[in-house]
C-alpha cells in the first residue's frame, strides 16, 4: 500500500510537472536496441543493462577511468578471503518513495543466486557473481557476501548487478517487474513504448550518485526520450537531422560525416574487448616461440587500424586493455620489422617460409585478408578461411579438433579485470584458451593472484605474468577497438565509459 | 461459395500449417548457434553456466520432443516462454502486432491510391508520356530495394529538408490515450488532430516504402486489364450509345478491369509481411517484423516459430479472401 500511494506521488509529479515540460531540458538518445526486460536480474544483455543503469543503481560503479567505486554501497572491506562485507549509504530512496535497507540487497542478490528464484528460472546473470553463495544481512546498513572459495574480483562484478526494492518486486512479481521499474537511479521510468522508445523523467529524490564521481547530485536534464533505432544509418539520420542529441554505436565509416556535421560531434572511448590471433602452440610451426615471434613483427597493426578501422583502436601488446585492472605499461611492442620476422623464421629452421591457414568469421574477413597479406610478405604464407562463428569456436574450444593455425578471434572484458580476461584465454586448458598456451609459471602467477586479496600484490602478479606472456607471443597481439558514439554539440558534461554504460547524470542540453 | 467449399478450404490450413511449422523447427535446428551461448555472449560463460542455462531453456530436450511439445503448446494458443524477453511469446507478439497492421494497411491504401488512377490514366493514355512515365516508375518500383529506397527517403525528407521525422511511430507529447493500440484509430477517438498528424507524419515515409513495390504491380496489373477491357465490344457498344468517357470509362470499364486489381492486392498483402522486417528496420518501426529479424539473429526459437506460424494463417487467409472477393466480383466463378 505504501507503494502505491507512493507511486501514486511519483506519477502525479511527473504528470504536475509534464505542462511545465514544454520548456524543460530534454535529451533525446537514439539507441540501438530495445531493452529485452527493465528487470535486473533476468537479461543478458548489455544494451538492456544500459537502459536499466539509467532507472536504477548497483552497490558499485564504474568512474571514468574505470575504476570500481562505491554506488549505492558507501564502502566495503574483505573481513576474510571468502567474506566481503560492504556498509550501505544513508537515505537512498527509491523512486516510489522507499528508503533502501539491507533488506532489498539482500533480495535483490538472492534473485540472482538463488535457483529458480526469478519467475520459476534462474537468473541468467547468476554467473557473474562467480562463487558468492550467500547475501546475508547484518543490520539494516550492512550486509556480507559469502564466497565458496576467495574471488578478489567481487567488487568489480558487482557493477553489473542493480539493487530493486523488495516491497515493490513482491507487489508486482518478476512478469511486473519486466515492464515496471522502481530503483534507486537519477531517472524514473515514465513509459516504455515496446520497440519505439522509452521515456525516464528525473528523479527529485536521487541520492546524487557515487561520491567518488563528481560532481555528485541529481540528473541536469528534466526528461529523457531513447528511442530506439536499431539501423545504423537511420541512427545517423537522426543524429544529423537534430532528431536526437546523442546515438550509441556510431559506424566508424560514419565518423566523417558526423565529424564534417556543424551541430555533431564524435565521442570515443577504448572499448573492453581484446582482438587477437590466436596462434596453435600446441602444433608446428607456431610451436616454436621463435615463429610466434615472427608473426608477430610481421603484422604492422598500426596500418590495419589506420586504413580498415579509421584509426579507432588502440595497439595492445598484450591480453589486457590499458584501464584494466594490474595492465601492465611497460610491455615491449613487437614494432613493424619484416626482416626481422623472416631472420627468426630461418633460425627457427623455416628459411623458405611457411604456409599455413588463418581462420576468421564473415565480420572479420577483411582484418584476417590484411593480416594474412603481412604475414605472406614476411615468409608466413597465409590463406585466409572463412567459417561460422559458433562452428569456428567449438573447433578451437580447448577440447575441440584444434587442428586449425591461426585463428582471428577476441574476447569482451566487461569487468576490466584480469579475472575475466587473463585466466580464462591462457591459462592451460583453461575455457578461451585457443592457442592452446601452457607455461606453469603463469598458471601460477593467475592462481596465486586469484587468491590475493591485497590489491596492489595482486596488480603486480598479474604484471609479472603479462610480461612473460609478452615474450612468449602466444597470439598475434592486436588491438582494443573504441566504442563510438555521435553527439550534438548542443550535449555537454556528457563522456563516454569503456563499460557501455550512459553516464547522464551530468549531461546537459543547451 | 457454398458453406461445404468453404469448410474444405478452411480445412486446407491445417496441413499447410503444420508444414510451416515443421520446416521453421527444421530450418531453426540447423542453423549453427545456440540461443544459451548467444545470451552468454558466447565464450564468455563457462559451460557449466552455458548447460545450466539451456537446461533452463528447455534446449537439453530432444529435438523431437521439443517439437511436440511446441506443436502441443501451439493447438492451445500458447507459445511458451521468449527465450530472451523471459516472458510469454504471444505477450511479446501482442505488443508489437498493431505497429504492424498498422503499417501494412497504410502501404496497403498508398498502393491502391496510386495505383489505381495512375493504371486506369495509363490504359487510357495509351502510349503517351504518362504511360511511358508510369511503366518507368513501375520498373523502379519492383526493382528498388526497399532498405536503400527507405534510406534514400530519410535522407531527403528527414536530413535534407526536415520535413518529416527519421524513426518511430509518434512522439512523446502526441501519444493519445492508449485504447485500440492503434494510434491512427485512438487519436481519432481522443479527437486529437496533433496525434493524428503526428502519427501520419510518422507513418509517411515507411508506408511509401513498403507499397511501393505493390503500387508499381497493381499499376501494371489495372493498365492491362483496363487495356483488355477497353477492347470488348461492350464498351464500343456504351460509346456508340453516346455515354459521357466518364462514365464508359468508370462505370463500365473499371468496375470490370478492378477484379484482377483486387485479387492482386489480397495476395499481394501477404508479401507486405515479407517487406514488414526490412522497412521497420530502418524506420525504427515498431512492429513484428523488426522484432522477428532480431529474434533470428539471437536463435529465438518459439518467438520465430510462433511468428511465422502467424504469418503462415495470415497468408493463407488472405489467400482465401482473395479467392472469396474474387467469386464474390465475378459471378461467373461462383460456385
Amino acid at each position: 500500500m505504501r507503494n502505491n500511494a507512493a507511486f501514486i506521488a511519483f506519477f502525479a509529479a511527473c504528470l504536475a510537472a509534464a505542462p511545465l515540460a514544454a520548456g524543460a531540458a530534454e535529451l533525446r538518445i537514439g539507441f540501438t536496441s530495445d531493452p529485452l526486460t527493465l528487470d535486473p536480474a533476468n537479461h543478458r544483455s548489455r544494451e538492456t543493462e544500459t537502459i536499466i543503469r539509467l532507472i536504477y543503481s548497483g552497490l558499485a560503479a564504474n568512474a571514468l577511468d574505470m575504476t570500481v567505486v562505491p554506488d549505492v554501497a558507501k564502502s566495503w572491506q574483505w573481513i576474510d578471503p571468502k567474506i566481503l562485507q560492504v556498509t550501505l549509504r544513508d537515505g537512498v530512496k527509491f523512486q516510489g518513495g522507499e528508503t533502501m535497507t539491507a533488506d532489498d540487497v539482500v533480495y535483490s542478490f538472492t534473485r540472482l543466486l538463488k535457483e529458480g528464484a526469478v519467475g520459476g528460472q534462474t537468473s541468467p546473470r547468476k554467473g557473474l557473481l562467480g562463487p558468492v553463495t550467500e547475501v546475508a544481512k547484518v543490520d539494516d546498513r550492512t550486509v556480507r557476501f559469502v564466497l565458496s572459495e576467495p574471488w578478489p574480483v567481487l567488487p568489480a562484478m558487482l557493477t553489473f548487478q542493480e539493487v530493486v526494492s523488495k516491497d515493490f518486486t513482491e507487489k508486482v512479481g518478476t512478469p511486473g517487474l519486466a515492464t515496471q521499474a522502481d530503483g534507486t537511479g537519477s531517472f524514473g521510468l515514465v513509459q516504455w513504448r515496446r520497440g519505439d522508445s522509452l521515456v525516464l523523467e528525473r528523479f527529485p529524490g536521487f541520492f546524487g550518485g557515487p561520491s567518488d564521481i563528481p560532481p555528485a547530485g541529481k540528473a541536469c536534464v528534466d526528461r529523457v526520450i531513447v528511442k530506439i533505432i536499431p539501423e545504423n544509418a537511420a541512427r545517423v539520420a537522426a543524429l544529423l537531422a537534430g532528431d536526437v542529441d546523442l546515438i550509441n554505436d556510431l559506424p566508424a565509416h560514419d565518423i566523417r560525416t558526423v565529424e564534417a556535421n556543424a551541430n555533431t560531434r564524435v565521442a570515443a572511448v577504448n572499448g573492453t574487448r581484446t582482438f587477437f590471433v590466436a596462434l596453435n602452440n600446441g602444433k608446428k610451426p607456431f610451436d616454436d616461440v621463435r615463429v610466434r615471434q615472427a608473426a608477430n613483427y610481421a603484422v604492422d597493426r598500426q596500418v590495419i587500424i589506420d586504413r580498415i578501422l579509421n584509426g579507432r583502436a588502440a595497439a595492445l601488446n598484450g591480453v589486457m586493455s590499458p584501464a584494466a585492472f594490474g595492465f601492465n605499461p611497460d610491455l615491449p611492442a613487437y614494432g613493424y620489422d619484416p626482416a626481422k620476422a623472416k631472420e627468426l623464421l630461418a633460425e627457427a629452421g623455416y628459411a623458405n617460409g611457411i604456409d599455413v591457414m588463418l581462420d576468421t568469421d564473415g565480420p572479420q574477413k577483411d582484418t584476417a585478408e590484411a593480416i594474412a597479406s603481412l604475414l605472406t610478405r614476411a615468409g608466413i604464407r597465409t590463406k585466409v578461411q572463412v567459417g561460422e562463428a559458433a562452428q569456428l569456436r567449438a573447433r578451437w574450444a580447448p577440447d575441440g579438433t584444434r587442428d586449425g593455425d591461426m585463428w582471428i578471434s577476441s574476447w569482451g572484458n566487461g569487468s576490466l579485470d584480469p579475472t575475466d580476461i587473463f585466466v580464462p584465454t591462457l591459462r592451460t586448458k583453461d575455457r578461451g584458451n585457443a592457442a592452446g598456451y601452457a607455461n606453469p609459471e603463469v598458471d601460477k602467477l593467475l592462481d596465486a593472484a586469484g587468491l590475493e586479496t591485497d590489491q596492489a600484490k595482486r596488480a603486480e602478479l598479474y604484471r609479472d605474468a603479462q610480461a612473460i606472456v609478452n615474450r612468449q607471443a602466444p597470439w598475434i597481439f592486436l588491438w582494443l577497438p573504441q566504442d563510438l558514439y555521435g553527439a550534438s554539440k548542443r550535449l555537454v558534461g556528457w563522456q563516454p565509459l569503456a563499460s557501455g554504460m550512459l553516464n547522464l547524470r551530468d549531461a546537459c542540453v543547451r | 461459395m457454398s458453406p461445404a467449399a468453404l469448410l474444405t478450404r478452411l480445412l486446407h490450413l491445417i496441413p499447410v500449417l503444420l508444414g510451416v511449422t515443421v520446416v521453421v523447427f527444421l530450418m531453426m535446428a540447423a542453423t549453427p548457434g545456440d540461443p544459451a551461448e548467444v545470451m552468454l555472449a558466447g565464450q564468455q560463460a563457462t559451460p557449466a553456466q552455458v548447460a545450466a542455462l539451456r537446461h533452463d531453456m528447455g534446449l537439453d530436450r530432444p529435438p523431437l520432443e521439443r517439437f511436440g511439445l511446441f506443436v502441443g503448446h501451439a493447438v492451445r494458443g500458447q507459445f511458451g516462454q521468449s527465450l530472451f524477453h523471459r516472458r510469454p511469446v504471444a505477450q511479446v507478439i501482442a505488443e508489437r502486432l498493431p505497429a504492424t497492421i498498422e503499417l501494412s494497411l497504410a502501404a496497403l491504401v498508398f498502393a491502391l491510391v496510386v495505383a489505381i488512377p495512375l493504371g486506369v490514366l495509363a490504359a487510357v493514355k495509351r502510349g503517351g508520356w504518362l504511360d511511358r512515365a508510369a511503366t518507368f516508375g513501375t520498373l523502379l518500383g519492383v526493382s528498388l530495394p526497399g532498405f536503400w529506397f527507405g534510406i534514400l527517403l530519410l535522407i531527403g525528407f528527414a536530413v535534407q529538408w526536415r520535413l518529416l521525422p527519421v524513426s518511430g511511430e509518434i512522439d512523446y507529447d502526441a501519444q493519445p490515450p492508449g485504447v485500440t493500440g492503434f494510434l491512427l484509430v485512438d487519436s481519432v477517438l481522443a479527437g486529437r488532430l496533433d496525434s493524428l498528424l503526428n502519427t501520419l507524419a510518422h507513418l509517411a515515409l515507411p508506408a511509401i516504402t513498403l507499397g511501393l513495390p505493390m503500387a508499381a504491380i497493381l499499376m501494371r496489373v489495372t493498365r492491362s486489364s483496363m487495356l483488355d477491357v477497353l477492347r470488348q465490344d461492350y464498351i464500343t457498344f456504351a460509346e456508340a450509345k453516346g455515354l459521357s468517357r466518364g462514365r464508359v470509362l468508370l462505370v463500365h470499364a473499371l468496375k470490370n478491369a478492378l477484379l484482377p486489381t483486387v485479387t492482386v492486392a489480397a495476395l499481394e498483402t501477404g508479401a507486405l509481411l515479407g517487406g514488414n522486417m526490412v522497412v521497420e528496420t530502418v524506420f525504427g518501426w515498431p512492429g513484428l517484423g523488426r522484432l522477428v529479424v532480431e529474434s533470428i539473429f539471437v536463435r529465438n526459437y518459439p518467438l520465430v516459430q510462433a511468428a511465422v506460424l502467424l504469418y503462415a494463417v495470415t497468408f493463407v487467409l488472405l489467400n482465401f479472401c482473395a479467392d472469396l472477393l474474387y467469386t464474390i466480383l465475378n459471378p461467373r466463378v461462383r460456385m
